[in-house]
């Protein structure tokens, strides 16, 4: 059963450090294992706690193990936690065919907080990712998550919105399996309702 | 629950290449596993760390790499089996003894896991420590993927235990950190007991008897390799170009080989046994065609060895003049890390092919616009962090001191002190103690007109580890420097594993706490301590040590890494910017906060033109109030 | 205008140069200058192109007639001293005040009578704390001036002390005394270079400036002082007359004489370089006096040149309540003190043209200077 549109398929979730970006990972990579795929996935996080930039290359593939980092030019998805960071990626491993979902909330790097440099307009950030994308989604997780309670749980909504775009063949049962696997009881249910606004945020675009 | 402990035999899961090395040294019924943090190997001792109590067995941070390989061969010399984990950097420590415990020999199983780091992403080199294998005499396996990683170290701990001597188990940071599928297989249910039988000693005289004897092990396993399910061909019966790959390396080939379509010209000889090679097999293979290229991490290791296996086998074997592709002829760089996109590019040139990743418009686009719009994400201390308040004392002493003098820094988060963050304080960079190794260098050069202030800077951490001997030089031979301490009571850059100063062990137990002030009046020092965040007391103490040109000056500036504080604590402060004192960009401060103090918990507001708390990312330190020249930043207690 | 330029010059052409005279100009305006041991340092650079640090240095170059046009009656001008309005001998009639003070107290005795008369309502000044490491003092009770009374050979930053009080806007008339580098500065100051920031110079009221020939290395000094007293003990320190060749430093035991041989490894670099023996710039200016009358006589008493209406109004004051004793000047004595002064402005260009080993650049001296007249062309 090929249930892959593309094998390997390719998807990098980037984003800053301290936003849940190997945690993301992680529970896509258990999902798609636990469903009898290979899954490999590298990560470049030196010194990301104190404030750089972190991305995980995740490869799926029916048929075997992968190198751990995607070739230039060869991502199919890209899950952005931060916009700046999207486009960090988009740089050397878009293609005129990638599907993106980025959140829209800016971490503004020290160069930018110390008024060096400015972080481009989010008119700018959305014309230039509609632009070297097939796809693109938008979507405003920070915000979302802050409403549930917490920023952290961005990284959440955003896999709900990946789900939802079935990009991956996993579907919400699968990272509902992984999210008890994961969670304590008193954390679950947040984590549950986020995943389910993600999932309810494409659904609601697309319709 | 951890992973690592999972009772699931069969089960293939999601690892890191680490934790699949941790479970592979489980399932082979390691007893006693040592380690000093360091990135990219933490993970295996940690997560074994985890599970110790489950598992009945022992698990230690050592406080250093040689001790811990100590440690680990004790083990194994009473009989138990033995993993011991380190970056390139740590096996540069440990290998003192390792050369020693090649004579010595052992008994129990024991691994030497080195995980090294090509293009240097946590560390100060890049190094390929395959070569202490063959300056050793050790067997060495390389993994390929997270399977073999853990596969190979049973093997390795069964080899070992076989041929009773050390294998070296060598990954990069694109496996120890990676992750991929692994099954699981059975965890052992007995313990062996320890016992030293004092009538087979482990000595290593008379030596040369005892070299010897190493080298037979060596030709022993080179057997074992010959027919290793760990080496394996792919690919056509006689392709233009063979590539012969190690590790991460097969991954890249097979990739590269893929996307360019020459599944049909070029073959791949993967080896994971990369020391001794197994010169029949690859004589085998090497007969399959002229052209050969080496794909590995790091140094010519493959490309250096296989070419000497050539050159004995061909006349035997008659296999003719061969083309030799690496990175002796730059067809794959000889620095930084592979990628695929690199093997492409030597393909490329080797093969005279061409290749696009893509539409070279859209690269081209996507390129530039990445330029345009994205700017680099500078590392810097967190708000709060007390090296921040330290360096900011430290670089107005210099400059009070007015003796162009400079800072001898170490290896931890405070090396940044050669960033902005650290107000480019770093003048030197060495290894773990170096920065004190150093200031003890220039503390004895006054005798020939040197006037210059020298501050060495460690942590608490790398003080167990390295800086003590240091200490006793400084003091012993009299070396006129500062010696501060900063002690955040965590070793903080490689995930806050506990060391001798913090009370607790690996395994979670209540632990000695060893008191760094008093080891150093100990040693007869002159030492003071102080508070990082009382910003003018520690300006003012420095200055005052530097005026003191007899002996080491040591300072300890104790305050707890912002980090630890994390969870629960609430910030003693809450902190906002009185406007209307704000300067601004004005004469009298032009964004002394932003500018140059840097703490991320204050911004510049381009609106206002004035400073700005972003309270979601300030932790209310407090250390900033006093910066301002203008008292426009006010903390108020919480 | 134009002229005046940021911090990265100041450390380039002043602090790099060895010009700096740590009078404290550049510090208490930002958090960029530190001063430790009689030095002062730069710790950052704002990177301002334009700064008050800069503006007001007393080293980077100044239009010497503009500033004096500014403050001073043309008319006044002499090229050996500065503006002159009358020279005098005097001593404080307050025997106390003499005993701590240098020579005779004129100082403190005018500082605080401008004080009590309402001249100025603050001072800033340099406390002696016996006559090793003095610190700059900001005082606003006619009592607290005498405290600061001594001798010094180390000039403190006390300018930082000036600025502070500045910004602050509390004093409204700020007496300021100091050596001629400080007096220079504070007029600087006062001439309000930036439109856009006043700094509240105008609160300056008054300037009482100090005779000087050179000032010491802190650390230079106390090396020497240790080397024959314990330098707690040292309640006083003076030159003698030139022909003496004696640094005087009284301890609570006694007298210890210093040949200045050894004091003049000591001196300031960029002392060297200073062209202003008379603080030409200030109301009224006091050092030691100089007469026929010897030593012993004279180091009871001073020389004060009045320059301005508002010193002579303050003298006045002094001599009509008795504050001052004063004392016939003898004819040699201004000549003496013309030619002392012009041999400090001689000496300083033949320094300064030394080091730059160029005629065409007199570091921070205006070439148009009418006061260094006859001066560059002889030294080339």
């Amino acid at each position: 059963m090929v249930t892959l549109k593309k094998d390997p398929l390719n998807l990098i979730i980037t984003g800053v450090g301290g936003q849940g970006n190997v945690l993301a990972s992680q529970l896509i990579g258990n999902a798609l294992v636990a469903k009898g795929y290979f899954v490999t996935i590298g990560e470049t996080y030196g010194a990301s706690q104190r404030g750089g930039p972190v991305m995980s290359h995740v490869r799926i593939s029916e048929k075997t193990q992968c190198a751990p980092l995607i070739p230039e030019g060869k991502s199919d998805v890209i899950l952005g936690l931060e916009p700046m960071e999207t486009i960090r990626i988009i740089g050397p491993y878009g293609n005129p065919n990638i599907l993106v979902v980025t959140n829209s909330r800016p971490i503004y790097p020290l160069d930018v907080t110390v008024g060096n440099t400015k972080y481009p307009d989010w008119k700018v950030i959305r014309a230039v990712i509609a632009e070297l994308s097939q796809k693109a989604y938008f979507v405003d997780a920070t915000e979302m998550a802050m409403n549930l309670g917490t920023p952290i749980l961005a990284n959440i909504i955003m896999v709900g919105a990946l789900v939802a775009l079935k990009v991956l063949p996993l579907n919400r049962e699968d990272i509902l399996g992984v999210l008890q696997e994961t969670f304590s009881t008193q954390k679950l249910e947040i984590n549950i309702k986020a995943l389910e606004l993600g999932i309810e945020t494409i659904n609601n675009k697309n319709n | 629950m951890s992973i690592v402990n999972l009772d699931a035999p069969g089960r293939t899961v999601l690892m890191m290449g680490n934790e699949a090395t941790a479970r592979g040294a489980l399932e082979a019924g390691v007893m006693v596993a040592t380690a000093y943090p360091g990135t990219p190997s933490s993970e295996i001792i940690g997560s074994l760390a985890e599970v110790a109590k489950e598992r009945e067995i022992y698990v230690e941070w050592s406080v250093n790499e040689k001790v811990a390989l100590e440690v680990a061969a004790a083990a194994s010399m009473a009989g138990l089996r033995a993993i011991t984990a380190m970056k390139q950097n740590g096996l540069n420590v440990a290998c003192d003894y390792l050369f020693t415990l090649g004579l010595t020999g052992v008994k129990g199983g024991i691994v030497l896991v080195v995980c090294d780091d090509p293009a240097s992403h946590s560390s100060s080199n890049e190094e390929d420590t395959r070569a202490f294998a063959r300056m050793g005499d050790f067997p060495l396996l390389e993994p390929t993927t997270f399977q073999e990683a853990k596969d190979m170290t049973i093997y390795a701990l069964e080899l070992s235990e076989e041929l009773r001597t050390v294998v070296i188990l060598r990954g990069v940071t694109r496996i120890s950190h990676a992750r991929g599928n692994v099954k699981l297989g059975e965890l052992p249910k007995d313990h062996r007991k320890p016992y030293f039988d004092t009538s087979s000693p482990f000595t290593y005289s008379p030596m040369v008897q005892k070299h010897s004897l190493l080298h037979e092990k060596l030709n022993k396993a080179k057997e074992r390799f010959e027919t290793s399910p760990f080496n394996s061909y792919e690919g056509p019966e006689k392709p233009d170009l063979m590539v012969i790959a190690s590790g991460t390396g097969i991954f890249y080939s097979r990739e590269a080989v893929t996307l360019m379509g020459l599944e049909d010209q070029v073959g791949i000889l993967k080896l994971g046994t990369t020391w001794p090679l197994p010169d029949r097999f690859l004589g085998k293979h090497l007969a399959r065609t002229q052209k050969i290229m080496f794909v590995e991490e790091v140094d010519p290791f493959l490309e250096s060895n296989v070419k000497e296996v050539w050159a004995d086998l061909a006349p035997i074997l008659e296999i003719g003049p061969r083309t030799f592709y690496g990175k002796r002829s730059g067809h794959i760089p000889i620095v930084g890390e592979l990628t695929t996109d690199r093997v492409i590019e030597g393909l490329k040139k080797a093969l005279d092919e061409v290749y696009e990743p893509c539409d070279p418009n859209y690269s081209r686009r996507a390129k530039e616009v990445t330029k345009e719009f994205v700017s680099d994400r500078a590392l810097g201390f967190c708000p709060g962090c007390p090296h921040r308040a330290s360096y900011w004392a430290i670089k107005n002493a210099l400059k009070l001191d007015d003796r162009e003098g400079f800072l001898t820094p170490d290896i931890g988060c405070y090396a940044l002190a050669r960033t902005a963050s650290g107000f480019f304080l770093s003048k030197t960079g060495g290894a773990m103690g170096s920065g004190t190794g150093l200031a003890c260098g220039f503390g004895k050069l006054q005798e020939f007109g040197f006037d210059q202030s020298v501050i060495s800077v460690c942590g608490d951490s790398t003080f167990f580890h390295a800086v003590m001997p240091a200490l006793v030089n400084a003091q012993y031979n009299k070396s006129n420097f500062v010696m501060c301490i900063l002690d955040n009571s965590a070793t903080a850059m490689t995930g806050f594993q506990p060391h001798p100063g913090v009370g607790t062990s690996a395994m979670g137990d209540p632990a000695p706490i060893l008191d760094i002030e008093a080891i150093c009046r100990a040693m007869g020092a002159k030492v003071e301590v102080k508070d990082p965040f009382d910003l003018k007391d520690t300006t003012e103490t420095i200055t005052r040590l530097f005026q003191d040109r007899e002996g080491v000056k040591v300072l300890i500036l104790k305050r707890k890494c912002a980090l630890l504080k994390a969870k629960g604590e609430k910030p003693p402060y809450k902190i906002h910017i009185a406007l209307e004192n704000c300067v601004g960009q004005d004469c009298g401060c032009n964004q002394l906060c932003t500018r140059i103090f840097r703490c991320p918990g204050i911004i510049w507001d381009t609106e206002t033109k004035k400073a700005k708390v972003d309270e979601v990312i300030c932790v209310g330190c407090g250390v900033c109030t006093d910066i301002c020249p203008n008292s426009a930043i006010i903390k108020e207690e919480t | 205008m134009s002229d005046i330029k940021g911090p990265s010059d100041l450390e380039k052409e002043v602090l790099k140069q060895k010009l700096c005279v740590a009078c404290g100009a550049c510090m208490g305006l930002c958090a960029y200058f530190g001063t430790f041991q009689g030095k002062v340092v730069m710790l950052d650079s704002c990177k301002l192109i334009q700064g008050r640090c800069y503006a007001f240095c007393p080293r980077t170059t100044t239009d010497m007639e503009k500033l004096r046009l500014e403050f001073f009656d043309k008319r006044d001008f002499l090229p050996e001293i500065g503006p002159f309005r009358g020279l005098y001998i005097t001593r404080a009639s307050d025997k106390s005040i003499r005993t701590k003070s240098q020579h005779g107290g004129s100082t403190t005795a005018l500082v605080e009578l401008a004080m009590k008369e309402g001249l100025i309502d603050s001072a800033i000044m340099t406390c002696s704390n016996g006559g090793l490491n003095p610190s700059g003092m900001l005082v606003s009770k006619p009592e607290e001036v005498r405290r600061c009374s001594g001798s010094s050979f180390q000039i403190p930053p006390s300018l930082m002390i000036l600025n502070q009080a500045l910004k602050e806007n509390k004093y409204k008339k700020i007496g300021v005394i100091g050596t001629p580098c400080k007096t220079l500065a504070a007029y600087k100051t006062r001439s309000k270079p930036f439109a856009e920031n006043d700094h509240h110079a105008d609160n300056i009221a008054m300037v009482f400036g100090l005779f000087c020939g050179w000032g010491l290395d802190w650390v230079g000094l106390e090396k020497v002082i240790e080397g024959k007293t314990p330098p707690e003990k040292v309640k006083h320190i003076d030159v003698l007359p030139s022909k003496y060749q004696i640094l005087e430093v009284k301890t609570r035991n006694g007298r210890i004489e210093v040949p200045l041989d050894e004091i003049y490894p000591i001196v300031r670099e960029s002392c060297r370089y200073c062209t202003d023996m008379t603080a030409e710039f200030s109301d009224i200016s006091i050092g030691g006096a100089r007469s026929s009358k010897g030593w012993d006589f004279d180091r009871g008493w001073n020389q004060v040149i009045v320059r301005t209406r508002k010193g002579e109004e303050l003298l006045k004051i002094a001599r009509e309540k008795r504050i001052l004793e004063f004392r016939e000047i003898e004819s040699e004595n201004f000549d003496k003190l013309k030619k002392a002064s012009r041999n400090k402005k001689k000496n300083a260009t033949q320094n300064i043209l030394k080091k730059t080993g160029n005629g065409n650049n007199l570091l921070y001296l205006d070439p148009e200077d009418p006061g260094l007249k006859g001066l560059l062309h002889s030294a080339i």
